[in-house]
């Protein structure tokens, strides 16, 4: 076969293997293994033909993911034949499997070098298109001057790859680009110049701008020339890109750029060109300036038009997309604009491409105002009853575009989080009819899809709209049910009837469908609703009959506590409803009758947050049980007045979610402080201790002794040892054990010491009477609702609390009035909490290769600090670069040195590092001294050295011409 | 700048793998796969670009509108058998990528004379060259197909891998990419 000419026929070549690979398949990854096995035997041949062609192999088998690292020697082996297509083969190897952590790249420095300036183009280019992917900073300053060198050459395809390679090289070792860049601006200015390397420079230079946009102000003139004269549409692409940076420094430039820019938008053809001119003047900011309103308005409305005329008139979907990515950036400054294309954006809705679509949500979240909201909402609302309603038909039918019906369920949330973004944005200052919204809430609840798996990332749509912390959407819409009724007292009423009619039982099978987990996050928050704004409900008996209803046991533990807290207050006010009388007295006993069952079966809940509350109230609740069978006419005080107390108090407002961590901590607080030093030497002494000689730690009784085994005592059973007398959760005894003396005495005292403990709750049995401690501690804690609800909005009683209105300062004036519902806002503190700013600390000298942030990240910020000598000045003191070389030159030498006993493994501590330095390159013995004069003096910048240095850099040079051309 | 740029076909089998930072062959794999998956779900009427597989939303701060070293766009085109994925940052134009990538594909073509899956495959190197050729170091330096071809030339000779590939298209069958200029 002609194939195996080149390479010795006994073993398998490139074709061979991939014929192999077509040939066995099922059982690849064995037969892989055993090419894997050959590869090993043959790499290690001295015959260079079988090396390259096992090289080969592994490197179509890195491909697929077969580690390669073993065989990095080999690719320099390689990378050193004599022959060109070995030699790219070798190159091609150490594109693919170098890591930053191949150590075998130091032995390479002579060989690129020497490969560098080769005469041959093709044999140079292996080494300029290699380098990016290689460098590190010692590499990049043993070849920076032989680079350099390459700017000149004769050819345009080893200049423009040079430029190239020099930019990558700037990145890992900065002071690359004060060298270079003289010489590329001059490749930039030079008008004879070939098309190619011109581009390539201006690829590089939109690279560098905006990270250092001042230096290259003052080749504005040139760029600006290069567009209008240049007639290449990549180049002027990234031209327009550079001016987008440049633009916001030097306002003056505005002004000029703006015919051109126009001209091009009315004149070209290519709609990639017209496209970036837009989006330039967006970025550039050229629509924010101050001055000039009529003509910024014009352009305005002219990109405005074309991307108006993107999206409409073509049918492709690309520039339907970036369209509305353009329009995503205006829309901030110019909202009214944007909002004129709200019909074209509305059709791309109910695009068929999801990309498009979830582009379109995002305008609509920015675009719309109190005017469109409503239709908006209309429109995404009937999107999902569409998607509702045939969806449990089509189930099985495969996607097609053409159905927008089967948009995946992850895309309906994204339109229900939308929706309830679009409404609450900017603290809800866009409704205007908050009725409508709480109606609006209600649908979504049951236009919610079936099932949503947050954690599949199935539809990848949603992961890149969705931060981490987003909540569920249904949680998300039983909050921003929560939200409407504590901010807007004006629909506080239609908010808890809303939660109302979601909270009844038989209503919840429409709600909800059986199996879903949707009812799970909405009703948490319904019920804190339905419970704190009783007084607002229709049928208070009916819901609490819902709230108490027995299937809500199979509730998840987050929801059950909202649950539980609502009970009493929905109980309370149904007491207050009705006429107190003998028929009063039998409803109530009925009722507080099937609440003590709903609890009671809480009351093993394996949660503990359930269980705790569950059983607090449940005794509470057994008591006024007991008092309604007193045979006196008149309410008991407990109904009357203990229980109700137990809710009654401030209004609760809301708290922005930052105020907690601003309130500033008492001196006298410590929280490093351990509260007992001997902790595990306490849990050990408890079994020795005897129950009745334990006065030097009562609390160790109080959890410890086991007629104390009342169910509340229980769940704070923390001892890990105390096991012989287990607690089961499953087992509950039903009545609490009557204390004995002994223990109630502890009680007492305990109970001095809890007086002020809000989450203390009074034993029963002893609350009975007019004035209980209970009812004390109730009273003396400033007569405030104790915070018993788990909601988080957190009642900080601070003094200072006021109900702040909305201040309707919004970005632009717009017309509209103040509604009519005042919205309550956030509740904070006024400290200056300065965030810490994210400007990366850097030195200039200490850049060892940092880690990405983000994968496949290409770190540039080194290049933020360093300057190009004021701007880039042709003439860079020259002293100055020697200098910088010097230094660089010792830090490499020391880096590399460093590295080099690692690798031999030899322990060279305590030397100093200048005395023992080994040169890999064996130019002249000389040089090696020269370099370690200079190594000291370096810091003094001495004259002598430097001169020193100079002379080596020229022979260096003179002496690698001389290789070179051999 | 130019991040990573991949060719698989549909089966997810990768074709071409350059990534412009040194990455581990694993994380390659996986980001790959993931890339995949994204491309596999998309009807040929979608629009040419993808969002942010999980492995690079991580790092990404998408709000941002300025420019940055994060990638933030990928952009593929689909011809045939196969996809072309090109993951770069927002100093690259998209609309500009998909010319680009249509350029690749047709130096492809003018290289391999009417190219398909299974001439990229045995001629792993010469789909190298071009590539390299085109982009260096994940910066474009040409976009000219005629300097393109010449360049990739001027390595192969006559010899080139040429021949292989024709030998393994009498015995494999062949049929080029449909869609081929038909696009711009």
């Amino acid at each position: 076969m002609n194939a195996n000419l080149q390479y010795p026929r006994f073993e398998k070549s490139l074709y061979d293997l991939i014929k192999g690979l077509r040939g066995h398949k099922g059982v690849e990854n064995e037969y892989i293994q055993n090419s894997l096995r050959e590869c090993k035997a043959e790499i290690k041949t001295q015959d260079m033909d079988k090396k390259a062609t096992a090289l080969l192999k592994l490197i179509y088998l890195e491909m697929f993911g077969y580690d390669m690292s073993w065989a990095s020697f080999h690719v320099l082996e390689v990378m050193s034949s004599a022959k060109y297509l070995q030699k790219r083969v070798g190159y091609l190897g150490a594109v693919q499997s170098f890591r930053p952590d191949t150590e075998v790249l130091m032995l390479a420095t002579n060989l690129l070098k020497k490969d560098i300036v080769t005469s041959s183009i093709p044999n140079m280019s292996l080494p300029l298109i290699t380098l990016p992917h290689i460098i590190t900073p010692s590499l990049a300053m043993s070849l920076l001057p032989d680079l350099l060198s390459r700017l000149s050459h004769s050819s345009p395809v080893v200049r423009k790859k040079t430029i190239v390679c020099l930019y990558r090289l700037a990145l890992v070792f900065p002071e690359a680009l004060k060298l270079a860049w003289p010489k590329i601006k001059d490749h930039l200015m030079d008008d004879q110049e070939d098309g190619s390397v011109t581009t390539a420079a201006i690829n590089v230079v939109c690279e560098l701008g905006w990270r250092r946009p001042h230096d290259f102000l003052p080749l504005a003139p040139r760029f600006f020339e290069l567009l209008v004269d240049s007639g290449n549409n990549w180049m002027a692409i990234k031209i327009i890109k550079l001016f987008a940076t440049l633009t916001p420094l030097e306002p003056r430039l505005t002004r000029k750029l703006l015919r051109p820019l126009t001209n091009i938008i009315q004149t070209t053809s290519a709609m990639s060109l017209l496209y970036e001119c837009i989006n330039g003047i967006i970025q550039g900011g050229i629509l924010d300036g101050e001055e000039n309103l009529q003509e910024r308005d014009e352009v305005a409305t002219l990109c405005v038009g074309k991307l108006r005329g993107m999206i409409v008139m073509d049918s492709d979907p690309n520039l339907k997309y970036v369209a509305l990515l353009a329009l995503n950036r205006i829309v901030a400054t110019h909202p009214t604009l944007v909002s004129m294309q709200q019909d074209v954006i509305m059709d791309c809705l109910d695009d068929a491409d999801v990309s498009i679509r979830l582009q379109a949500l995002e305008l609509a979240v920015g675009m719309v105002n109190s005017d469109s909201l409503q239709l908006v909402v209309n429109r995404l609302l009937d999107q999902l009853q569409q998607a509702a309603a045939p969806a449990a038909e089509l189930i099985d039918t495969p996607e097609s575009p053409k159905a927008p019906t089967l948009w995946p369920n992850d895309y309906q949330t994204e339109v229900v989080h939308r929706i309830l973004d679009l409404c609450s944005q900017k603290n809800y200052s866009e409704i205007v009819d908050f009725e409508w919204y709480v109606a609006v809430l209600v649908q979504l609840v049951g236009l919610l899809p079936p099932s949503e798996s947050e954690d599949d990332w199935g539809h990848p749509k949603e992961q890149d709209a969705i931060p981490s912390s987003r909540m569920n959407a249904a949680l998300r819409i039983g909050s921003e049910i929560r939200n409407v009724a504590v901010r807007v007292k004006g629909v506080r009423m239609e908010a808890t009837r809303a939660a109302e009619s979601l909270m009844f039982v038989d209503n919840r099978s429409t709600f909800f469908p059986s199996g879903s987990t949707i009812g799970d996050g909405v009703l948490g928050p319904v019920a804190w609703v339905v419970g704190e704004y009783a007084e607002y409900l229709l049928s208070p008996n009916r819901t609490l009959l819902s709230l108490i209803d027995m299937s809500n046991a199979s509730l998840p533990p987050r929801t059950l506590p909202l649950f539980l807290q609502a009970i009493p207050k929905v109980f309370v006010q149904v007491s207050q409803t009705s006429q107190p009388g003998d028929l009063w007295k039998s409803e109530m006993s009925l009722l507080l009758a099937r609440i003590v069952e709903f609890l009671e079966a809480l009351a093993a809940h394996p949660d503990l947050d359930v269980q705790e509350r569950a059983i607090e109230f449940l005794e509470v609740l057994r008591l006024a049980a007991e008092a309604l069978t007193s045979n006196t006419q008149e309410i008991p005080f407990l109904l009357a007045s203990v229980i109700p107390n137990l809710f009654k108090g401030l209004e609760l407002n809301p708290v922005a979610t930052n105020a907690q961590r601003k309130v500033v901590l008492p001196d006298s607080l410590c929280l490093e402080e351990a509260f007992n030093h001997d902790l595990p030497g306490l849990f050990r002494s408890l079994d020795s201790l005897s129950l009745h000689e334990s006065k030097s730690w009562e609390a160790s009784d109080f959890y410890h002794l086991p007629e104390l085994s009342s169910p509340n005592k229980q769940t704070r059973d923390l001892a890990p040892v105390d096991l012989q007398a287990p607690a089961s959760y499953q087992n509950f005894t039903g009545a609490p054990v009557e204390p004995s003396t002994a223990v109630q005495r502890r009680m007492l005292e305990r109970r001095e010491r809890f007086k002020d403990d809000p989450f203390y709750i009074a034993p029963p049995g002893e609350s009975s009477g007019t004035s209980t401690p209970f009812h004390e501690a109730l009273n003396t804690s400033n007569g405030e609702v104790l915070d018993i609800d788990s909601i988080p909005i957190v009642d900080l009683k601070l003094g200072d609390e006021q109900l702040s209105h909305v201040d309707f300062d919004r970005q632009k004036s717009r017309r509209r009035p103040v509604s009519k519902l005042v919205v309550a806002a956030d509740e904070t503190f006024e400290t200056q909490n300065s965030l810490t700013d994210n400007s990366r600390p850097k030195g200039a000298g200490d850049d060892h290769p940092t880690y990405k942030r983000s994968l496949l990240q290409v770190d540039s910020s080194s290049l933020g600090n360093l300057s190009l000598a004021k701007g880039p000045s042709p003439q860079l003191g020259a002293d100055d670069g020697d200098m910088e070389m010097a230094r660089a030159m010792q830090q490499v030498e020391e880096v590399r040195l460093r590295m080099q006993r690692a690798s031999e493994r030899i322990q060279l501590e305590g030397t100093p590092a200048e005395g023992t330095l080994v040169k890999k390159k064996k130019k002249t013995k000389k040089h090696v001294a020269s370099d370690r004069d200079v190594g000291p003096m370096v810091e003094d910048t001495t004259e002598p050295a430097i001169e020193k240095k100079k002379k080596r850099k020229k022979k260096t040079l003179e002496s690698e011409k001389l290789s070179g051309e051999n | 700048m130019i991040n990573a740029v991949l060719v698989f076909n549909n089966n997810g089998q990768p074709r071409l793998t350059k990534f412009y930072t040194q990455l581990d062959t694993q994380t390659q794999q996986s980001l790959i796969a993931q890339i995949y998956r994204l491309v596999a779900q998309r009807p040929a009427s979608a629009c040419n670009f993808l969002p942010l597989p999980p492995l690079l939303s991580q790092g990404a701060s998408s709000s941002a509108s300025g420019p940055s070293d994060t990638p933030t766009q990928i952009t593929y085109r689909t011809y045939a058998t196969l996809s072309f994925i090109m993951i770069s940052t927002s100093t690259e134009s998209p609309l500009a990528l998909i010319d680009l990538i249509q350029v690749f594909v047709e130096a492809l073509d003018r290289m391999f004379e009417n190219v398909c899956e299974l001439d990229l495959i045995f001629g792993y190197e010469t789909l190298h060259a071009v590539l390299g050729e085109m982009i260096v170091g994940g910066v474009v330096v040409e976009t000219h197909i005629d300097k393109i071809i010449a360049g990739v030339r001027a390595q192969e000779g006559s010899l080139g891998k040429k021949k292989a590939v024709q030998a393994a298209s009498t015995s494999l069958g062949r049929g080029a990419l449909p869609g081929l200029g038909a696009w711009r």
